[in-house]
Formats: structure tokens, C-alpha cells, sequence
């Protein structure tokens, strides 16, 4: 079973978290068709992938960057970087 | 015995032709490239050539024939699915399926097993009710049946899931079956070859070519063909292939794992879902327990094979039925699935000319090897999308118009 | 007949304990320590089993499970492997797969046909005519499988435990416990495994004459037993190897799951047998195994043998049957004296006769080895010609190994073929990964050792984050232990590769000739490697006939994957403890009590009414009455409760639900409806505020913890100053509704209940029965209502004061199906019910739920404002005809419009207040829009008038959440 060596947490389980999938930031002012690929599509092609992991027995989440061919966490991303604003 | 047989085995020699060709040079040129030697790249070749005349065509292979998802499924076949463009879709592969030892005179041992999704709970028995009734509409037999039919049909199974989550009643199709997945993939390969058909193992494609948006080849590890058509029928590595041309799509991979015991004698005739419990088997004719679950929680690009599933697996299965914790598990493997939104495949045309798309199958390719193949192959000959696919288009996800199946969820192997 | 010898140095047996047993109807005795084949050859039985497919007679052949010959039937258990599983008392045993008795079995008749079953036969015929197919697979199915299950055992789980060390070394044998000590010497925790019951390896039974090897073993023992940092634990099987070395052991009391930092595979090597004629009769074994027999068991495993050897391995085997009495006739040897060493002139010295450049070219007798026929072989072919004959009831083979490689390939290690050592070999190890020993080309005991030390002190290293100059190949032998062509053909055949699937030569090399010429291919289609040994034996032998075949080297034929398991493992201790949890609300006690029927709503559990099952469709009608007229009070804790705290609290909440939540009044609430980004509707509950920067929300039950999750992603990514706390399990909830509800709490709050101060829609804190609460004035079930929020801990107490004092206007318990007739009657969806996965609020007739145009943005909104002219079914109300008394419409029967499938109910239920059924339909476009009557097609196939109608079916205007009963009248 896959490990990850966490920030704060240390060496935990990949089934203590929850896997959201892939980062990505709504498109605020898209056309129709950007806004559709922003929903539906996915970088589906093995690679390098910044994907949500949330940490169910302490709450936390991370943003990992994953070779998903090798199964390998290459860092783990600084979460201001995956922040976007809102319309308010 | 038959009459094979003897003919077998009063012959001195072992004179049988081959089924598939020996390694040659790649041509130049090919009408159409299809890229993927499973199954379904298989079907599509021979369909091209037997009932399109189509057959200066290669097949691309980046391993050998049906190594990828065809040689790793669980072999099930049905149609009882939950949306209209669904059930007719696999009810038109069920039906090819029934004459394809015929069709390619190779035995692929297709043997109609009735098939049963268990319900556990009430909103399941709501969604299996939802599925018999539109199967029933379009004349595919499926029902909602109770816990009496269920006993009788399989008695050895506790119903009272040793008491957590009882079984409440189930779907049962009848003509749910089981076929070798690989006597599958050679005997369309077997067939195409014959057609004339090239059909190349170890030959990975590493590029496509194209002029404005238009294909005009393919580039492999043996060289650059050129060709008007290419068709990706590539399951697990589609978006490898797509991302060649830049083309995004839904098509995310998450592996798919199985298990088998050991061989124990027959006992078990018919094919067990449990779509809450996450488990399914059937019994192989080689005796072993064929079991799945479903797809991996994420992302991952390998056939890597974890404890965790069988775990799981097999604490569900023996709640079901308990003498099997008296057996052992064999051999574990994975299949690398390509799953999309709606749980529905992306078939046909795409933006760009001259290529035309086979995949998003998830969990479900196996069952769809011949439909697929057969209107894939009318699709590139008409370069028009097949009106059976036509749902499955890679634009809904534009126009926001997604299939429904969906809402048939959970495990539906 | 017995053939056990005198106490042997090293065997595994207890000979002061004597076990008997019964095998197919026979007694016989062993001692504890023997396995169920030792027992049966020390008692003369050499005959263990039947093949899979010809039922040819079969015996021991490696004693180390690397073949299924000796499979045996127990009332208890199917396949249990003889070779190595303990005998116990009593034990009664059949032999596996056999069509009458082992001695008689009707079966072997398949064997004289064989020549009619081609590789591959089943998929060319039985096929024609179709109608057939089905009778010809039950014959064949009838023929397939091993041993019998018994529908009726009963169930077994073995529970689990977890370990945990630095490094893992695989293999108790001389180099796996070298790098054991090394790698302990420098600090490492270190777990040493093997799968036999002792630790000793090879160093135990192929070395147990040899001098030299005695202080070497008495040390290897004693430092590994006794290091503080080695933990030994034989007896332990490595299931196989997962991602991040986690290495499943599994043993007599079940699976420890151990998770190493790093791990070393001495697995040691599979020693592979020749292929000629026969060469699966009784009384043809691997050297290693007459070797494991003699030395671990003290069985004499023939009287008179003849070995085949293309190493210096198979004179040792040679002496030491040699040294256990048995009549050694010949050495054949495949190569030539010169390159055999100290053995070899040991042998020599004993005057016996040795064939070089010679093999068996068959072996003959009819149950049992009699004969062994040999010729002169050039290394590739035999001649036959030249053929002397043997009269032997033993014939060891000693012609080459397969690395145990299993666990190295699984880690995603990459082996190549060596022709030095003319063996596969560790090429390219992944990082943590270290193999050491005979896996790795170390033959000698020396290099063993040496190869441990190694393999030690890199993985130390390693761990150590020290830097590390891999020396892989330092201690590998340089000369041969494997012949690369121990295979001879024959025309009558009967040469097997496979002995599990019964698989000759020919059956290889016709596959290939047919096309199926890559090594998966081959493996499918002959079933080569497929039987339960997974290739053990067979594998490597099938490379080399491919490789023969196809013209290429053996890396270019590659090999097929090694997946888990090593052997397989039984289901019970893979299943483990079973595990259920459940969730149980405060007031789980009182509903049992009470009469609750119980249901599983996702991990909770709640009372689907209160009664009789018999009497369901009473009990809930009573119910819901109650609420109507009375009062009912149901247990809605399972709801997710949220605090949501901060002054970025309205903001998160604006985003994540459809409707504003950031103007909500202090001390109101909101409905709250969840999409995602392609506007399918996934939750709702309510939102209500608390103080100017605190709200609270619930959730339903099933989504409550992906909410959570939502919440507290929305706050990161949108980088916000919000506090979440998941309340759902501290704090109980319960519904008080029914139009009493105002006059049974007022006397028991601090809270002024009055309209004014506690509208609709409310939200008030306070106490009530002395216990600190949350109102909530909701209407759900569509009556005067208040949802009571308060400490799990007071939840009890509460309740049976609200029960108590409600006695007077009538109080009832209501369950969840009551609450769906309710909320049914006012039209209220129930998310995932009335609506599936692709299901949008305009849809499901929420557009007023909906603000696109006064809400800049909320998850989800683009898609809304793109489907918002895209509907193309939409959530309608119906009722079934005044009157109606025939068969009665289902959730999701199908609505007909013209023949066409037009939709489907999702929820319908008889209205006590209305006295008629009533349903909510999803119904598609044209038809949803229009005032035609539906049709649904029920069970029989009917179709049945359904009226449409608009919702709420009860109530429309609302009046009775907001007002008391006395009010009303």
C-alpha cells in the first residue's frame, strides 16, 4: 500500500485519505466551450499531476504533485499556489 | 468425440496454419492505421475487411494481441444496462457475441450464465427496477426479483450477508454470459489476418502526424507510416495517444483489479454482482473463481496489483459465500481503465480529420468488443458516426448533453 | 514397508510424537514434523496424486512446493499441498481430482486420448452446431477443476496484525542470513522470514553432509536468533510484494502485514527439471527434493537411483543418497566431469559410474519408475540410437535453476540472462530493493556469504541515506549451475514441461508454430505457467523453447509477469476479521426499545417505523397521521451538522451553495442546495446564522462528510478566514412536528416561541429542559415544526420528556418512512431519489433556487446558466385517479408517452391527507410541459393514467408550518 510522507503528519497510509483528483481553477469569464472543457476535461496522460489528497482522520489537505506512471510524489505543493479568487 | 479431434490426432504432423502473421516490415502506406491489437482494434480490422472491403489496413500493436484490458477483464457479458442508447448498444454486441465461434469457427466458449445485481438496500432495488423496466422495454430480459428467486437460483449464497447489509432482491438478466476473453481478440485477429489484414506486434506509436487538422501518419518505433485514417483503440493508454494531438478529453485512468482462486471443481453456474458490496464472481471453465471489485480510488498509469483489494475483496466475498474462505486466491493482476463522466464510452469522430476515436470503455470494454468493432469499422469507412454511437459522441461533453448511465453506477461488471 | 531412515542431523521431525492418519481409506502413521507426502513416502506410498488433465500417476517431485503432484481432499479443505502442510492427527484425506479412487481412477483413459487433445483443442472444436456448445462444456467443465468445495463449510477468518521494521530480508537461508546480521550490525531493525517451519534454507538439506557448512550453520543460526535487532520468523510466507514495501507475511496464526523501509530477497533459487519422456513418473524427482526428503524428513526416497546432473550440485545429491543407503547405478551427466569439482572426485572415489555427455532420453514404468533409459547428448539434440537402459525406482534431476525472482519482478525489478551462469539474474533493482545469494548467481558458499554481507550492508547504507555503490554482481559464480537445454524430444512424446497443465513439448512448440510465438501468447493459449504452481517449474523451460523455436536469445523472449501471490494464500486470512461499523444516534437504545424497525441509512442506522413488519403499512400511516393531527417526533441525528465560523464564513458559503447565505438574518435560516461544477445537484440541507460571523449547516445523511470535505477545500483554495467543526456526531437532532408542537415545548424552553420573535425558517438558541439547544422552525414534513439540536449526551433526556409530556396531543416516534410520505405530500425532493446523477435544480423544478442573475459566481453557476434552456426532463407532480384500486405503480416503473419511454416515477405513496396515491415523476420533455394525462407501465405490463399536478399536493400555501392547530380551526 502506497505511503506518503506528509508535511505536519509524517508517513501515512494513502487509505487515510480521501482522493479528490486533479487541481484545477474554474475559468471566471469562459466561453461555452472553455467553460465545458474546464468541467469535463482532465490531463488524462501519464505524467506529472497536482492533485487534491484531503486527510480524513486529521482534516488536512494536501496538494501533491504525482508521476502518476511511477506512483511517485515528486513535492508537495504550497497550497497558496493553488488558490484562486472568487467573485464576491 | 468430434470429428476435429481425430483428425488431430491421426495426423502425424502438427500442420495447423497460423493464426496470426509472423513479424514483417511496416509498409508505407495503409488506408487505415488502427492503433491497439486488443479486441476491440482487432474487431474494428476485421469488420473493415469483411464487410467493408477495407483491408489495406495495420494494426498497431505495443505489446502483443489482447495483452492490455482484453487479456485482464473478467470476461462478463451483458446488456442490461439503464439508458435506452445503452441497452441497444450491448444488446446489439450481446447478440454478435452468441455467433462469434461461427462466425470465426474458434470456439470462444460464450456461455450464457444469468447474471445477478444484488440489491442491498431499497434505493438499489429502486435503480434495479429502473433497469429491468427500460431492458424490458427494448425486449432485453431482465427483471427484479426476489429473495425466494434468488435462493432457489443460487442456494449456497447467505442472502443475510452474515448479517450487515442483507440482500433484498437483485436484477437478474438472464442472458448474462461469460466468453474467453482472449480466443475473443485471436479469433478476430485470426479473421482479419486472414482478410488481409497487417497486424503488427511490439510496434509502439509514438506520434501522429498532421497538416492543419488533418491526420496524414503515424510515427513508430519501426518508422513513420503514412495513411488517411487512424483510429485509437487503446483503452488505458488513450490519453497517451490523444495527447499527441493535443486533443483534451474527460478520459481519466484508474486501474481495474481481479483475482482468481485455484481451480476447484464447478459449483457455480451463474454469474454474482453486488454493486454494494463491491464484489463480483463468476466460476471460469478452467474452475478457477474469476473476482473483481471496482476501480481503484485514483489516478495511477501502472498494472500494479495491491493488498488492499484483495483484502477487501475477499472479506465482502465470504459474507456472500462463506465455504470460500476455505479457498485460496491464485493470482491477482490490474487493467488500466479509462473512465469518463458518465460512465459511457467516447466513440466515433473528433475534431480532428482523419481521426476517429474508441475509448472511454471503463470498466465495460469487453462486453462491447464486437458492437464496437463493427461500427467503428462503418464509421471510417462512412466517416460518418454509426447512428449506435452516435450517442456516445466525444462533443456531448460540449454540448453538455452526457449520458445517462450514470445513475446505474457503483460496480456493474 | 517403511522407508524412513535413522535420525537424520538436522530433520524437522518430533519422532516422540507419532500422528495417524487415513489417506484414501488407508491408515497410516508419521510424526509430527512430517508434511503429508513425507509421511505417506515413508510409509512406501509413492503414488500421491493424479495430473490435471490425463490423471497420470504423479509423486514427489520437489517437496517445496514448487509443484501441485501431491494434492490431497480433506472434508474441510480443497487442494490442500502435501509436499507442505503439516500432518496432523487424525487427518483424513482423499487424493484431489480423480474419477473414482487414486489407485483406480477412471480418468486416465484422457491420457490414451491425449494425442486427440491437442494444444489449444478446446478452442477449435465443441463449437459446432451451436445448440451443442452447451452440453460439450458441461462434460468439460465436469472434467475441469481440482479439488471439491462444499457449499456448506462454514465460514473462517483468521485476524490480521500489522508490523513494521527497516529492512525486510526474505529467505533464511546462508545469504539471507548473512545480510540479516549485516545489516543489524549496523543498527537496523531488522525482520528476518522464511516459509519453511525452520530457518536454514539449502544450508539444511543440499549442504547437510558437507563439513565446511557445519560451523558456518551453527553460527548463521545462533547470531540470527540471537541478534536484539533481528526479529526471525519462520514459518512465514511473503505473499508477495506491494508499493512502498509492504510485504503481507503470512503465517500459521494468520497475515502480519509488514511495511519495511527496505527489503532483501534471498529467495534462493527453483531448481527445474529436465524434459524427456516420462519424466513425470513417480519416482523421478528434483536432487533438491530426494534432498529436502532425506534431510528434513528421513525418508529414503528409492532403493536404486540414477542422477542427471548438469552441476556440481547433482554430485553432491549423488553422495548423499549415496550416504542415506540408497543404491546409486549412475551419474549421467549432460556436460563433462572436468567442470563438476570436489564432489565430482568425491563421487569418483566411490567407483561409480558416470555418463558424460550423456541424458536421459526417457524414463519408463508404468506407476512407479522402473527404468531409465540415457543417450548420448551433443547438448542440443540426444541420440537415441545409442541408448543404455537403468534399472532405477529413483531418478534425481539436477540440470539447472530459476531464480525465485517473483518478489523482485512484482517491485518492478529487471532481470537479464546470464550465459555465463546461463540463469537469469538481477539486472536492475528498484531503490529499497536488494537481492543477494543464489537468486543473484551466488553459488558457492563463500560467494553466498559474501553476497549477503553485501546485500546487508548496501541496504543499511540505503536506509541510511549513505551514499551507495551498488555492487550487484560482485559475488557471482563464474561458472554454470543450469544446463541450457535440459529438453529432449521424443516421438511418442509425454516429455512434460508443465506438470500442472500436463503441457509436453510439443504442445510448446506448436503453440509457437501457430502463431502464438510471444511468451504471453504462448502462456494463454497453451496455459503454460497457468496451473497453481504459477510456472514455478515450468516457466523457464518454456522461455527456452520459445527461444529455440523463434530463433531469439532468451532476454529477447522475455518472460511473463510474476504477480502476486508467491503461492496462493487462503481467502480466510486475506479476509481477516470482519468489520463493520456502524453508526448509532444517541437514542439507538430507546428506538430498539420502542419497537423500531431498524434500516441502514449509508454507516448509520435509523427506524424505518415503529411496529410490527407485519404491520408496516399501519404503523406508518399511524405515524404520519400523528404528525398531522398530533404530534411525532423523529430522531434526525444522522444529518451532518457544521459550524461554520469566520469572517470569511458568508463568503465560503456563497460559493459552495446556489443561493445567497451571506445575507441571511441573524437568527434565520436558508434552504441550501449543493451542485457541482456541472450543476448536478449533490446535497442539501440548511444554513443558518448564528451571529454575524457564524453559521451553522446541516447536510443530509449520506453526504455529510463529502460536505464537510467541500467546506474545508473551498476554504483553502479560495484562500478564506473560515473555522469548520464536523458537529454530526456530537450533537443530536430530532424533528418535533405536528401542530402541537408550539404548545408542548413552550413550557419547557427559555425561548419565546411566539411568531413574531420565532418565524418560519427560525433559528433560536436557548435551553429546553434544561439542556442547551439549537431550534430550528423547519417544515420539511410540512407542519408546525422544530428541529431540536442539542449535546448527544442530553438527547435521551430530552426525547423521553418531550414523549412524556406530548402524551396528551398524541405523540408518536416517526421513522424515515413515514418522513417520506410526508415530505411527498408537501413535494419536497429527496436528493438521490427524485434525483440521479446527472440530475440539475432546474430539472428537479428549483429554479427559483437558482440566482444567476443576482449571484456573480457559486460552484457550478456557468453550467447552470448554460442548461437553464437545455431542459429536457423536468420533476412533476402526480396522483393516481380518484379511486384507483388496480395494481399500483412502483418507483421507477417507466412513464410511455406514444410507446416511448417518457420518463419514470421516483418516489409515490399513498396520502393518508389526501386519501389517494401521490408521486413526483421525472418526466421528459414535451410531455412534462404539457397538460396531457401520463401513462406508467406497471409490473404486468399495463399502463396506468396518472393525473399531473402541481406540488405541494398538501398545504400549498403553507399555512400549517407556521401556524398552531387551534389556529388553523
Amino acid at each position: 500500500m502506497k505511503v506518503f510522507d506528509c508535511p505536519v503528519i509524517g508517513r501515512r497510509p494513502i487509505s487515510e485519505f480521501d482522493y479528490v483528483g486533479e487541481v484545477r481553477k474554474p475559468p471566471m469569464d469562459a466561453d461555452e466551450a472553455s467553460w465545458a472543457a474546464y468541467v469535463f476535461n482532465r490531463q488524462g496522460a501519464p505524467g506529472l499531476l497536482r492533485e487534491w489528497w484531503y486527510h480524513r482522520p486529521t482534516g488536512r489537505w494536501y496538494v501533491m504533485e504525482r508521476d502518476t506512471l511511477k506512483d511517485e510524489v515528486v513535492r508537495f505543493i504550497d497550497l497558496e499556489e493553488v488558490r484562486y479568487d472568487i467573485p464576491a | 468425440m468430434p470429428w476435429r479431434l481425430l483428425k488431430y490426432g491421426l495426423k502425424s504432423s502438427h500442420d495447423e496454419p497460423r493464426f496470426f502473421p509472423e513479424s514483417r516490415p511496416l509498409k508505407s502506406h495503409y488506408d487505415v492505421v488502427i492503433i491497439g491489437g486488443g479486441g476491440h482494434g482487432m474487431a474494428c480490422a476485421y469488420y473493415l475487411a469483411k464487410e467493408h472491403g477495407i483491408t489495406n489496413v495495420a494494426v498497431l500493436e505495443q505489446g502483443y494481441i489482447g495483452g492490455g484490458n482484453t487479456g485482464r477483464n473478467t470476461t462478463i457479458v451483458r446488456s442490461n444496462y439503464l439508458t435506452p442508447e445503452g441497452v441497444k448498444f450491448y444488446d446489439t454486441s450481446l447478440k454478435l457475441f452468441e455467433d462469434l465461434s461461427d462466425d470465426f469457427d474458434l470456439n470462444i466458449f460464450y456461455s450464457t450464465r444469468g447474471h445477478f445485481t444484488l440489491a442491498h438496500t431499497d434505493s438499489a432495488l429502486r435503480t434495479m427496477r429502473w433497469r429491468a423496466e427500460v431492458n424490458k422495454h427494448h425486449g432485453i430480459d431482465s427483471e427484479v426479483v426476489d429473495r425466494d428467486f434468488i435462493a432457489k437460483e443460487v442456494p449456497y449464497m447467505d442472502l443475510d450477508c452474515a448479517g450487515h447489509s442483507p440482500v433484498m432482491g437483485a436484477l437478474y438478466h438472464a442472458p448474462g454470459a461469460v466468453a474467453r476473453h482472449d480466443a475473443v481478440a485471436w479469433g478476430y485477429a485470426r479473421g482479419a489476418y486472414n482478410r488481409g489484414v497487417e497486424i503488427h506486434q511490439r510496434t509502439r506509436v509514438t506520434g501522429i502526424r498532421t497538416q492543419g487538422d488533418k491526420v496524414t501518419g503515424v510515427e513508430t518505433d519501426r518508422g513513420f507510416v503514412s495513411c488517411n485514417k487512424v483510429v485509437s483503440m487503446v483503452a488505458g493508454s488513450t490519453p497517451r495517444i490523444t495527447s499527441m494531438l493535443g486533443l483534451d478529453t474527460p478520459i481519466e485512468i484508474f486501474p481495474l483489479q481481479a483475482c482468481v482462486s485455484e481451480p476447484v471443481k464447478p459449483f457455480m453456474d451463474t454469474i454474482v454482482v453486488s454493486g454494494s458490496l463491491h464484489v463480483y464472481v463468476s466460476q471460469s471453465s478452467r474452475g478457477e473463481m474469476v473476482m473483481g471489485a471496482s476501480v481503484d480510488p485514483s489516478v495511477l498509469h501502472s498494472t500494479r496489483s495491491s493488498f488492499d483489494f484483495v483484502e477487501g475483496l475477499t472479506d465482502k466475498m465470504i459474507d456472500l459465500f462463506p465455504f470460500m474462505s476455505r479457498m485460496k486466491v491464485m493470482r491477482q493482476w490490474a487493467g488500466m481503465s479509462d473512465i469518463t463522466p458518465d460512465f459511457a464510452p467516447i466513440m466515433g469522430k473528433t475534431p480532428i480529420e482523419g481521426f476517429y476515436l474508441d475509448a472511454g470503455w471503463g470498466t465495460w470494454g469487453f462486453k462491447a468488443t464486437p458492437v464496437s468493432g463493427k461500427t467503428m469499422a462503418w464509421t471510417l469507412a462512412n466517416d460518418r458516426n454509426h447512428e449506435l454511437i452516435e450517442p456516445f459522441r466525444l462533443s456531448r461533453f460540449t454540448d453538455f448533453d452526457l449520458v445517462g448511465e450514470k445513475g446505474a453506477a457503483s460496480v456493474g461488471h | 514397508m517403511t522407508s524412513r531412515l535413522d535420525p537424520q542431523p538436522l530433520e524437522w521431525l518430533d519422532r516422540s510424537e507419532t500422528r495417524s492418519f487415513e489417506f484414501e481409506g488407508q491408515h497410516y502413521i508419521g510424526f509430527a514434523g512430517d508434511s503429508i507426502s513425507s509421511a505417506l513416502l515413508a510409509s512406501g506410498q509413492t503414488l500421491l496424486g493424479r495430473s490435471f488433465k490425463y490423471h497420470r500417476p504423479r509423486g514427489a517431485v520437489t517437496l517445496a512446493n514448487h509443484d501441485v503432484n501431491a494434492l490431497f481432499q480433506s472434508s474441510e479443505e480443497p487442494n490442500i499441498r502435501g509436499d507442505v502442510t503439516p500432518l496432523a492427527a487424525g487427518m483424513q484425506l482423499t487424493a484431489c481430482n480423480v474419477n473414482g479412487s487414486l489407485a483406480k481412477d477412471r480418468d486416465q483413459i484422457i491420457g490414451k486420448l491425449s494425442r486427440f487433445l491437442p494444444v489449444g483443442f478446446y478452442y477449435k472444436t465443441f463449437h459446432k452446431p451451436k445448440k451443442f456448445f452447451p452440453l460439450w462444456e458441461r462434460l468439460i467443465r465436469e472434467k475441469a477443476g481440482l479439488g471439491r468445495i462444499d457449499t456448506g463449510w462454514s465460514v473462517r477468518r483468521k485476524a490480521k496484525t500489522y508490523g513494521f521494521c527497516d529492512l525486510l530480508v526474505i529467505g533464511a537461508g546462508a545469504s539471507g542470513m548473512q545480510a540479516a546480521l549485516s545489516a543489524a550490525e549496523q543498527g537496523l531493525d531488522v525482520v528476518l522470514v522464511d516459509e519453511n517451519p525452520q530457518i536454514g534454507g539449502s544450508l539444511d538439506y543440499q549442504l547437510v553432509n558437507e563439513a565446511s557448512a557445519a560451523v558456518v550453520r551453527a553460527r548463521l543460526k545462533h547470531d540470527v536468533q540471537n541478534h536484539t535487532n533481528i526479529r526471525v520468523l519462520p514459518g512465514h510466507l511473503a505473499c508477495g510484494w506491494y508499493t512502498d514495501h509492504y510485504v503481507p507475511l503470512l503465517g500459521p496464526d494468520g497475515i502480519i502485514k509488514m511495511r519495511a523501509r527496505a527489503v532483501i530477497s534471498a529467495t534462493g533459487v527453483m531448481e527445474q527439471p529436465a524434459v524427456f519422456r516420462n519424466n513425470d513418473l513417480p519416482g523421478v524427482m528434483m536432487a533438491s527434493g530426494a534432498q529436502r526428503l532425506v534431510a528434513r524428513y528421513a525418508v529414503k526416497p528409492g532403493q536404486r537411483a540414477v542422477v542427471l546432473t548438469a552441476n556440481s550440485e547433482g554430485y553432491r545429491a549423488a553422495l548423499d543418497m549415496v550416504k542415506a543407503g540408497v543404491d546409486v547405478s549412475a551419474v549421467i551427466d549432460m556436460g563433462s566431469l572436468a567442470e563438476r569439482g570436489v564432489w565430482a572426485d568425491e563421487l569418483n572415489a566411490l567407483k561409480i559410474p558416470v555418463l558424460e555427455r550423456h541424458t536421459v532420453y526417457e524414463a519408463q514404468g508404468k506407476e512407479q519408475l522402473k527404468r531409465v533409459v540415457v543417450a548420448p547428448f551433443d547438448g542440443d539434440k540426444c541420440d537415441s540410437r545409442d541408448a543404455r537402459e537403468f534399472d532405477a525406482d529413483l531418478l534425481l534431476m539436477s540440470v539447472g535453476w530459476a531464480p525465485a525472482a517473483q518478489l523482485l519482478y512484482q517491485a518492478g525489478g529487471r532481470l537479464a540472462y546470464d550465459s555465463t551462469l546461463e540463469q537469469l539474474l538481477p539486472q536492475e533493482l528498484p531503490n529499497g530493493i536488494f537481492a543477494c545469494g543464489r537468486l543473484n548467481g551466488a553459488f558457492t558458499l563463500e560467494q553466498r556469504l559474501a553476497d549477503g554481507e553485501r546485500a546487508g550492508a548496501e541496504a543499511a547504507a540505503f536506509l541510511k541515506g549513505e551514499p551507495l555503490i551498488p555492487a550487484l554482481a560482485a559475488c557471482r559464480d563464474t561458472q554454470a549451475h543450469s544446463h541450457p537445454w535440459p529438453i529432449v524430444d521424443h516421438p511418442k512424446g509425454k516429455n512434460f514441461v508443465d506438470f500442472d497443465e500436463d503441457l509436453q513439448l510439443k504442445d510448446l512448440v506448436n503453440a509457437a508454430k501457430e502463431g502464438f510465438d510471444n511468451i504471453e501468447l504462448m502462456k494463454r493459449f497453451s496455459t503454460v505457467g497457468m496451473g497453481p504452481s504459477q510456472g514455478k517449474h515450468a516457466n523457464m523451460n518454456g522461455i527456452r523453447v520459445l527461444a529455440a523455436v523463434t530463433g531469439r536469445s532468451i532476454d529477447q523472449t522475455g518472460s511473463t509477469t510474476a504477480r502476486p501471490m508467491f503461492h496462493p494464500v487462503p481467502v480466510q486470512a486475506l479476509a481477516g476479521r470482519r468489520f463493520r461499523p456502524e453508526r448509532l444516534t444517541a437514542l439507538h437504545p430507546w428506538h430498539l426499545d420502542n419497537g423500531a424497525q431498524m434500516m441502514e441509512a449509508g454507516v448509520w442506522m435509523r427506524p424505518e417505523f415503529y411496529g410490527r413488519p407485519e404491520e408496516r403499512a399501519q404503523a406508518i400511516l399511524r405515524e404520519v397521521q400523528a404528525v398531522r393531527t398530533g404530534l411525532g417526533l423523529i430522531d434526525v441525528s444522522t444529518l451532518g451538522k457544521i459550524e461554520v465560523m469566520g469572517p470569511d464564513a458568508g463568503k465560503l458559503l456563497d460559493g459552495t451553495y446556489t443561493m445567497r447565505m451571506s445575507n441571511i438574518k441573524l437568527g434565520m435560516t436558508r434552504y441550501a442546495l449543493m451542485v457541482d461544477d456541472s450543476g448536478v445537484i449533490v446535497d442539501d440541507g440548511i444554513v443558518g446564522r448564528i451571529a454575524e460571523d457564524r453559521f451553522y449547516v446541516t447536510a443530509t445523511t449520506s453526504h455529510a462528510d463529502a460536505t464537510f470535505r467541500t467546506l474545508s477545500r473551498h476554504i483553502v483554495e479560495w484562500g478564506l478566514d473560515v473555522r469548520l467543526v464536523n458537529r454530526t456526531g456530537t450533537l443530536a437532532a430530532m424533528n418535533l412536528a405536528g401542530p402541537h408542537a408550539r404548545k408542548l415545548l413552550k413550557p419547557l424552553t427559555d425561548i419565546d416561541l411566539s411568531e413574531d420573535n420565532f418565524p418560519y425558517l427560525g433559528l433560536q438558541e436557548g435551553t429546553l429542559c434544561g439542556v442547551p439547544v439549537r431550534l430550528i422552525r423547519v417544515g420539511f414534513v410540512g407542519e408546525l415544526g422544530y428541529e431540536i439540536h442539542l449535546p448527544v449526551d442530553a438527547a435521551l433526556q430530552v426525547w423521553n420528556t418531550l414523549m412524556e409530556q406530548g402524551a396528551e396531543y398524541g405523540i408518536r416516534p416517526f421513522g424515515v418512512e413515514a418522513q417520506r410520505v410526508l415530505r411527498l405530500e408537501k413535494g419536497h425532493i429527496i436528493v438521490g431519489q427524485d434525483t440521479d446523477g446527472l440530475t440539475n435544480p432546474f430539472e428537479a423544478n428549483m429554479p427559483w433556487a437558482v440566482p444567476l442573475k443576482t449571484k456573480p459566481w457559486f460552484t457550478g453557476k456557468p453550467s447552470l446558466a448554460l442548461l437553464k434552456e437545455r431542459c429536457q426532463r423536468s420533476l412533476r407532480g402526480f396522483m393516481l385517479p380518484q379511486g384507483y384500486s388496480g395494481e399500483l405503480p412502483k418507483e421507477c416503473h417507466l412513464l410511455i408517452d406514444n410507446g416511448d419511454i417518457a420518463g419514470r416515477i421516483t418516489s409515490i405513496a399513498y396520502s393518508p391527507s389526501l386519501g389517494r396515491y401521490i408521486g413526483l415523476a421525472m418526466v421528459d420533455q414535451p410531455l412534462a410541459s404539457s397538460e396531457r394525462m401520463f401513462q406508467v407501465r406497471v409490473d404486468s405490463g399495463a399502463l396506468v393514467p396518472l393525473e399531473p399536478c402541481s406540488t405541494p399536493f398538501y398545504d400549498a400555501e403553507g399555512v400549517r408550518q407556521t401556524v398552531d392547530l387551534t389556529e388553523v380551526a
